[in-house]
């Protein structure tokens, strides 16, 4: 055992052997490097430390690729940030702009109404609705100033509103045409049947004075007569909605057509029009054909 | 009749000597170059302490190159120093000198062993090189500074003159 222990302990002479061996390996180590150590050092680091550049460049790319990801985030926050805003700007430029968009279409309705009907005609806007109060009508903004007489008759795109009522110097009142006071002469398209349409309220009225002989059909659409001198021949008033038979005349309740409660722009016509003064809105129904006799091309 | 060994003390003080003249020569390349080569053939190997010498001729070596500054890259003489003071050293211990021919013989030998070693060594560490007369004056004073050596190394020894 200590035998095998002094075999293994180092003498010395020993280590001076090894400092010899070491001194010479190192010089001659030293020396083969040769002239170019630098560079011969310098490709040695850098193959030892490709390993630590891979890792290296793994790590600024994923560093790179975070960064890249976190500012197309922010990106994207701050365009849906942006986007927002601009779609709430839009939105209450839009609410700003409804109504005069409204009103706009309304006036290209009316311009169009305008050049249906072959009458001096001319545009008002309705100031406010007097009509939920007892008696009310419509306010226009034009009055005597605008030449504007009593008993002018009220148009909107879709149908009638009423008459003039009372004229003041800068404003008018409209009577609607479903006002209990108001009376327009009116006829059915079908029958030809003409009656007086007095208003019931809640754009609803009735027509009076219809033979209880004639054949009146819910929906058939009723029309000026011109015989009161308001209103022309053949404007649309509104529709049959209920039929009723009396012991004389036919009840008939007629649906107005023009939006009592919305209209805003209206035409007026001139006083006392001619009773004939364009084709009616609504085309009669026409007979079909009858069948072509022989030896006719 | 074998000379007796120098004293340790006595070698490290002609070692010590001798260093110092090579950095003193530095000036005169060829006188540096016989002073070195004596330094490594004749006053550092010792026969019973190779690392002593190893490290004597080392720093023989790297002095004369520093003094010189020879471009571009150092260590070929350092280690052809140690080589040569280790050769030299094993041949002592193996051979032991009986008098002043055999001095010289093996000095002649490891001479141009140094010479060959050393331009070898400094080609392999530094590239191509002129020789320059060095070696030649190194040859040609080596009786001179063989003659010088054994006399400092053993001041009692016989000179072989009869």
């Amino acid at each position: 055992m200590s035998a095998r222990a002094a075999r293994r302990r180092w003498t010395r002479a020993a280590w001076r052997r090894l400092a010899l061996v070491l001194l010479w390996l190192g010089h001659g180590a030293w020396v083969l490097v040769g002239p170019d150590a630098g560079r011969r050092w310098t490709h040695t680091a850098d193959t030892l430390a490709l390993p630590a550049q891979g890792a290296a460049r793994q790590w600024e790319g994923w560093r790179a690729r975070r960064r890249d990801d976190g500012r197309s985030l922010q990106d994207l926050q701050a365009e849906n940030t942006r986007l927002a805003s601009d779609l709430a700007a839009l939105r209450l430029q839009n609410a700003q702009e409804a109504p005069r968009l409204a009103e706009a279409e309304e006036a290209l309705r009316v311009l169009g109404l305008r050049k249906l009907i072959p009458l001096e005609l001319s545009a008002a806007r309705v100031l406010f609705s007097t009509r939920p109060a007892a008696f009310g009508g419509l306010i226009l903004d034009q009055g005597r100033d605008h030449g504007l007489v009593e008993d002018q008759g009220v148009l909107a795109p879709e149908g009638i509103v009423g008459r003039i009522w009372s004229v003041g110097p800068t404003q008018a009142k409209v009577l609607p045409a479903d006002a209990p006071n108001a009376s327009v002469a009116v006829m059915l398209i079908r029958s030809r049947a003409t009656g007086v349409l007095q208003g019931l309220g809640a754009s609803r009225a009735h027509i009076r004075y219809v033979s209880n002989q004639e054949v009146v059909q819910p929906g058939e659409a009723v029309l000026t007569s011109g015989l009161d001198r308001v209103f022309p021949r053949g404007l649309l008033v509104g529709h049959v909605v209920r039929v009723e038979r009396g012991e004389l005349e036919l009840e008939l309740t007629v649906q107005l057509a023009a939006p009592l409660d919305r209209v805003s722009t209206v035409l007026l016509l001139p006083p006392q029009p001619p009773l004939e003064a364009q084709q009616p809105f609504v085309q009669p129904e026409q007979p079909k054909p009858a069948g072509r006799k022989k030896g006719t091309p | 009749m074998r000379p007796p060994t120098p004293t340790t003390l006595r070698q490290h003080l002609l070692c010590a000597g001798g260093l110092l003249l090579v950095v003193l020569t530095a000036p005169f390349p060829s006188l540096q170059a016989v002073v070195h080569s004596a330094l490594v053939l004749t006053l550092a190997p010792q026969p019973g302490a190779p690392l002593t010498g190893a490290l004597w001729a080392l720093a023989a070596g790297w002095t004369l190159e520093l003094t010189l500054r020879l471009p571009p890259h150092l260590g070929g003489t350092a280690w052809a120093d140690l080589t040569l003071v280790l050769i030299a050293g094993w041949t002592a211990a193996r051979w032991p000198l009986d008098g002043p021919k055999d001095w010289l013989t093996r000095l002649t030998a490891l001479t141009v062993l140094h010479v060959l070693l050393l331009h070898w060594m400094v080609r392999l560490a530094a590239g191509p090189h002129p020789w320059g007369w060095s070696w030649l004056w190194t040859l040609l004073s080596l009786p001179l500074w063989a003659w010088g050596a054994w006399r400092l190394l053993h001041p009692a020894a016989p000179t072989g003159r009869r």
